[in-house]
């Protein structure tokens, strides 16, 4: 175990590290290669293929996703305890930590669908990055990040399990497995179906399982270290492409006047495609009272505070500052995401016009396709792959964590058996990561073959992210909310979306998940304080260190906490 | 979808007379209401974080566990210059 730790800790040095040199030009040479590439079919004229991408392209593609398996699988070397494969050895530095964040949470609701919702209904759909991050990032880094970082648990249901009890924990333990696994049918099928098939032109169902199998391993294998150190190259490769995509799109289209005035000029249903906030009252997903109080104020600071995929890195940093910085600095690098990826697909309204509003999910691939030369389109691709596949190999690390500590763990106390050893743990970790991997990609299709993406995915978020922030704060802030106020409030809060959303006619939207997300942690809010109030108080000792004065003020609490925690 | 269809009719025979007539009234109470306060809800929304933390917040609480006393290294500084291009972009997009 001390040999382990030692590793551990000198990690983030890997890039001085004699051995990592032998794996890190893999990703050099992939710019160099497609810049090479490019010059060489000027000259040549190599022979491209039917749907558009070259063998060089391809080949990057390829030596991309090789480099990157094999980079995941280097990391191996730094695991030795359930520690390190879950956070990571609490070793992490806030760049590490800011890069993986975006790289994780960047994926298949950005790259690809948020561009087919900028299609669709304009501007308003970079809300999601922009008041949907920074400030709930800020709130993240202020409030929970230090929170959590000083009470030194794994996941957000283990935290809920120690403020109320064991129910709650289970309950928010068992949804967020529930979500995680959609979410990865839904990444796996976008990266199959949406790029794989649409671009290489691949079997989708044979692209699932291609997929599967190289994050699946590396995840399997280097756990979150593996997955924060290849998030940090993808986030550099992601970065170049995107920007690259951007400047390449509106020199085509003539420039972000020329932009404006095409769009506004093909007719009255594009009149709002400039325009980030909407009325109330508008038929699309994105009216400005959801965006604020669903999104701003729920959806945001859930996802960014009660998400394992992204506190998970946070809870591995080495220091709190880490920790905050990591997520500031995550907020700021994710407010670019729609210059990347949103204003590309309003260019797509005017340089691919034949594309129906129904596939407006390929309308990225299509301006790769129709822009990039041959060599740069192999590069961007690997950009877009590395977003995936990132986000599926963070998604995969979360899921196993809250699987071993929130369900098997609660199971093995409920039964009154033996605890798991360090290596039990990890082991049971790398099982179950195997296992979901299989799963998922068996039921991928079924899952996730959807018109919109963003919204069925956001839909989804909405169920249940409200009544668990409506929970969390409460049991941060108000000592007087019992256990009772708690699982009341996350069954109740959970059973009130599913009304709402299941309910027409309630609200102008057609797709009302923001007013589902708002409306539902009210009602949360309501039913715990009330229930709560209805209940005994718990007593003193249970809250000692767990409520907001005494994490952050009181040294005595602190002191039973490292006693718990150890 | 047919399990959602199914659900979608009992929802709206139990639930919609009893939650129309409290989201309805709401509806109408909001509709009206536009630009330009929800340009100016939304700049607040970033100004207001940024006084939170810049002003409101403890130094010492911010920077906890700070590495030094470089003014690159004070998270309210990061705070503010990643948070005023989006008051811009709310500007400009209105």
């Amino acid at each position: 175990m001390e040999g382990a730790k030692k590793k551990n800790i000198s990690f983030f040095g890997v890039l001085n590290d004699s051995r990592s040199c032998a794996i890190i030009p893999l990703w050099a040479l992939c710019p160099v290669f497609s810049v090479l590439c490019f010059f060489v079919q000027e000259v040549e004229g190599i022979m491209e293929n039917i749907i558009g991408l070259s063998n060089i392209d391809v080949s990057i593609i390829f030596v991309y996703m090789l480099g990157t398996l094999l980079l995941g699988l280097f990391c191996t070397r730094y695991i030795g305890n359930a520690e390190d494969f879950f956070i990571s050895g609490k070793a992490l530095p806030f760049w590490a930590i800011g890069f993986s964040i975006v790289v994780s949470d960047i994926g298949a609701t950005d790259f690809v669908a948020v561009a087919g919702a900028t299609f669709r209904h304009g501007v308003s759909a970079a809300n999601f990055d922009w008041m949907g991050s920074m400030p709930a990032m800020v709130f993240a880094a202020f409030v929970f990040v230090p929170y959590f970082w000083r009470t030194g648990v794994f996941t957000i249901p283990e935290f809920l399990g120690r403020r109320y009890n064991a129910g709650v924990q289970f309950l928010n333990a068992a949804i967020w497995a529930v979500v995680l696994f959609l979410m990865l049918a839904i990444m796996l099928w976008v990266t199959a179906d949406k790029l794989m098939h649409t671009v290489l032109g691949w079997n989708a169902k044979w692209s699932v399982w291609l997929m599967a199998i190289v994050t699946g391993l590396y995840t399997f294998s280097g756990g979150l270290t593996a997955v924060v150190f290849t998030d940090v190259v993808q986030l550099v490769v992601m970065y170049v492409g995107g920007f690259g995509l951007l400047a390449l799109s509106l020199w085509e289209v003539g420039g972000w006047s020329a932009l404006r005035e095409q769009v506004l000029a093909k007719g009255p249903e594009f009149q709002q495609h400039f325009t980030l906030l909407l009325e109330h009252d508008t038929t699309g997903p994105f009216p400005w009272t959801g965006i604020i109080f669903g999104l701003g104020i729920v959806l945001a600071i859930a996802y960014m505070s009660g998400n394992q995929v992204i506190v998970q890195r946070t809870l591995g940093a080495r220091t709190e500052w880490d920790a905050k910085g990591g997520m500031l600095l995550g907020g700021f690098l994710k407010s670019m995401i729609p210059l990347m990826v949103a204003l590309p697909g309003l260019c797509a309204l005017i340089l691919v016009p034949h594309l129906p509003v129904e596939e407006a999910d390929r309308a990225v691939p299509e301006m790769i396709r129709l822009l990039l030369p041959t060599g740069l389109r192999g590069l961007m691709f690997a950009a877009l792959f590395a977003a995936l596949m990132s986000s599926i190999s963070g998604t995969l690390n979360s899921a196993s964590t809250i699987f071993i500590t929130d369900i098997w763990g609660q199971g093995l106390r409920l039964f009154k058996c033996k605890p798991l050893s360090e290596k039990g743990a990890l082991n049971m970790g790398r099982g179950f990561t195997a296992f979901l991997i299989i799963t998922t990609a068996i039921l991928a299709k079924p899952i996730a073959d959807r018109e919109s993406i963003y919204v069925f995915t956001q839909t989804i978020l909405s169920m249940f992210q409200g009544p668990t922030l409506a929970i969390l704060l409460l049991g941060i802030t108000w000592p007087r909310a019992t256990q009772w106020g708690g699982l009341a409030g996350l069954a109740l809060g959970v059973i009130f979306c599913f009304i709402l959303n299941y309910t027409p006619g309630l609200f102008t939207s057609s797709e009302p998940f923001l007013f589902v997300a708002w409306w539902s942690f009210v009602f949360s809010l309501v039913v715990t304080v009330v229930v709560s109030l209805l209940t005994p108080a718990e007593p003193e000792e249970k809250l000692r260190g767990l409520t907001w004065g005494s994490v952050v003020h009181s040294s005595e609490a602190q002191a039973a906490l490292e006693e718990r925690n150890s | 979808m047919h399990l959602e269809t199914l659900l979608q009719k009992y929802c709206a025979i139990i639930f919609y007379p009893i939650l129309s007539k409290i989201f309805h009234p709401i509806n109408h109470l909001l509709a009206p209401i536009y630009k330009p306060w929800a340009t100016i809800a939304a700049m607040s929304f970033f100004v207001g974080t940024m006084i939170w933390v810049g002003v409101i917040l403890k130094e010492s609480y911010v920077n906890e566990g700070r590495p030094n006393k470089s003014i690159w290294t004070d998270l309210r500084l990061w705070t503010v210059v990643s948070m005023l291009p989006h008051v811009f972009v709310y500007w400009y997009f209105r």
